[in-house]
């Protein structure tokens, strides 16, 4: 992967911005449309204005799910307590002495 | 990859990372909760387990596209929790340890299902027929005001597995890159590159939803 240290933005090509794109996002805030060394390049070119704004609007959006939608279905926490009652039951010798997992 | 050695345990006392704090702050009740089930208490599980199975179970969902493994590795991930749950010393967030771990059992599954490290790398680096193509996209409209949450996830799902995990793991559940490497065994570079690629092939997606993409624009076409 290109580095973009100690390039000089205003001249590149809009194939060699490609190849700084993926570093230039992961550095800072990835905020690559506000990056002042690039402010001439994307008003030059605003075909690569448009894909920095469409990554980012990705990107940004992607944040959103983060917050779940889904439950598991109940049989999942049942297996869960099933299981570690045969355990507790097996590290317990089976005498009963812990019931951690009774929990209906 | 010594995957197990992960799953459960924190390493070194570290600094804890307040970025991950900021997006996993603190819950309500759940310190005390942490501290019951460490001495056994299953109340306390079961309140752990019903502050976090949505989060875990779609974490899984996503990175596996399927229901019932979905599950299968929810009732894993909590398992392997309630075991080990007194290896926890608190220098992140919980629920980032929490995903930390169905993380890495997600991609022992993986691994055992026949994604090994090499086919994994592989799939983390499809062939150039795969990959998303070079189009800057002049003949669109910018995606701006016309992606919402449910395009995107549904773009996501269709993603192959190498990009949708990079773009899961950073995107969506904010890992570092130096974090996704290690966790994938791959070059933070190699990160990077991928998650790039997988938000190339989104923006696709995106604006040909139906698969009937534009004709190509390669770079040389930008002006």
């Amino acid at each position: 992967m290109s580095e973009p240290g100690g390039i000089n933005f205003d001249d590149l090509k809009p194939e060699e911005f490609e190849q700084y794109l993926p570093e230039l996002f992961a550095t800072g805030d990835g905020k690559v449309s506000q990056d002042p060394r690039l402010q001439k390049f994307l008003a030059r070119n605003p075909d690569c204005a448009a894909l920095v704004s469409d990554l980012e609007t990705i990107a940004e959006t992607a944040r959103s799910l983060f917050e779940p939608v889904a439950d598991p279905s109940e049989k999942v926490w049942a297996n869960i307590q099933s299981k570690l009652r045969e355990e507790s039951a097996l590290s317990s010798g089976q005498d009963g002495e812990e019931q951690l997992w009774e929990m209906d | 990859m010594n995957c197990e050695g992960q799953l459960m345990t924190q390493g070194p006392p570290a600094k804890p990372n307040p970025g991950l704090f900021k997006r996993n702050p603190p819950i309500a009740g759940e310190a005390e909760a942490i501290e019951a089930a460490k001495n056994g208490d299953a109340e306390a599980f079961s309140r752990l387990y019903a502050l976090h199975k949505r989060r875990v179970y779609t974490l899984c969902l996503r990175m596996l596209g399927n229901v019932s493994e979905a599950e299968d590795m929810t009732q894993e991930a909590f398992l392997h929790l309630f075991r080990k749950i007194g290896s926890f010393r608190g220098e992140s967030a919980f629920s980032t340890w929490l995903h930390r771990l169905t993380v890495n059992l997600v991609l022992m599954q993986l691994r055992k299902k026949g994604l090994n490290l090499v086919s994994l790398e592989e799939t983390i680096n499809p062939s150039e027929e795969d990959a998303p193509k070079r189009d800057f996209g002049s003949r669109d409209p910018v995606l701006a005001g016309s992606v919402d949450r449910v395009s995107l996830e549904r773009a996501v799902a269709s993603l192959p597995p190498g990009y949708r995990m990079v773009f899961v793991l950073h995107d969506v559940e904010g890992f570092e890159h130096n974090e996704i490497a290690t966790m994938l065994d791959c070059s933070t570079g190699n990160s990077k590159s991928q998650l790039h690629k997988a938000r190339l092939r989104l923006r696709e997606l995106l604006r040909h939803p139906n698969g009937s993409p534009s004709p190509d624009v390669s770079t040389e076409g930008a002006k």
